[in-house]
């Protein structure tokens, strides 16, 4: 049985998928970092490895590489730093960080 | 024709630069250009409205009035906010949102017009919530007294919050027209939820002594908004199953701050 922190720290030193990212219409930020951000589409979405919610405005961020926890991305709609950390599901989310 | 400058990966930006960015005027007019650019009054030229059953109306003459009140208080407050803000880097900020609330209070009553309303401080006059009139009356104290922490969470996270809930929760039922000028005004909210939640817990991490202070004016004033917008969602006919959900984004913030 391989143990879950084992587990994480190997994921953690692979390498990070990296993504193109495409503007998808997104117009509340300046054009040059709209492909940064994209509307949550309601309950039929879903985060790609490379994204999170803003717990602030529920803007999705985007980045070129994909997310881990410790990371800090930021949402310009809205103006908040954040981290991104571990919830309690397992799952990534973002935290504000003031 | 594609976009020619580099794209920066803006999480890379160290944290004071991204303040300098988005707190800019020059951010500003290239974010709201992007949503409002060929829509006079928030709507497009092309938008055909609607006509409403009379009572359907009446309803949302007297819900814009509301949104003309708590606008004004916004547009007011944020104004005199701009005098006491900490830094010139706010000051431009604030600056941003006093054209947004001005923008707001014009296209709201542009809505009121086209309604047929003709004598907009009368009618504003008579159905306006008295909730609200006192929260804008306290606000604007809070602001002449130069409480900045204070005047800004009874501005920047009680009353935008609430509006950005309440507006999203109108423009999934409104006519066309009022939900496309609705949904130019929750862009800018988010603005404004933003600095206010962030500019708040940057002071109360350096500064932890004034919770207390923020404690007591959110004990006194949250429910003033709270009630008034619950009175909104009622007259539009939103159950009450699903108001909860008005103060979600509110209590949400505030909890984020530490005031759960």
């Amino acid at each position: 049985m391989v143990d879950p922190l084992e587990q994480q720290a190997v994921e953690d030193e692979a390498p990070r998928q990296r993504f193109l990212l495409e503007d998808t219409g997104f117009d509340e930020v300046p054009v040059r970092y709209r492909r940064f951000y994209r509307k949550w589409r309601g309950p039929g979405d879903s985060l790609g490895p490379n994204e999170a919610i803003c717990p602030v405005c529920k803007v999705v961020i985007r980045s070129t590489r994909e997310l881990r926890a410790g990371d800090r991305v930021y949402c310009m709609p809205c103006m908040s730093r954040l981290v991104i950390v571990r919830g309690e599901d397992g799952g990534l989310e973002a935290r504000v960080a003031y | 024709m594609s976009e020619a400058l580099p794209l920066p990966e803006v999480h890379g930006l160290a944290h004071e630069a991204f303040l300098e960015e988005v707190h800019s005027f020059e951010f500003w007019f290239q974010s709201v250009s992007g949503y409002l650019a060929g829509r006079p009054y928030g709507q497009r030229p092309d938008l055909v409205d609607e006509p409403l059953a009379p009572d359907r109306r009446e309803r949302l003459v007297t819900v814009l009035c509301n949104y003309c009140v708590g606008e004004t208080a916004a547009l007011e407050g944020a104004s005199g906010l701009v005098a006491i803000a900490p830094d010139r880097l706010i000051q431009v900020f604030l600056s941003t949102q006093v054209v947004d609330e001005g923008r707001h209070l014009e296209v709201l009553l542009h809505r009121l017009r086209q309604l047929g309303v003709t004598d907009m401080e009368a009618e504003i006059a008579k159905r306006a919530s008295p909730a609200l009139v006192h929260f804008k009356r306290r606000l604007l104290e809070l602001v002449a007294s130069r409480d900045w922490e204070a005047a800004i969470f009874s501005q920047n996270v009680i009353l935008e919050a609430m509006e950005f809930t309440v507006f999203q929760s109108h423009a999934r039922t409104a006519d066309p027209v009022t939900r496309e000028l609705l949904q130019g005004i929750i862009k800018d909210e988010r603005r404004h939820i933003g600095f206010g939640e962030n500019e708040l817990g940057r002071r109360l991490r350096v500064s932890p002594h004034i919770r207390a202070r923020i404690g007591e004016v959110k004990r006194e004033l949250d429910h003033f908004v709270l009630d008034s917008f619950e009175e909104t969602l009622r007259e539009l006919g939103v159950p009450a199953s699903e108001r909860p959900e008005l103060g979600r984004s509110y209590l949400d913030a505030v909890a984020r701050l530490g005031f759960a």
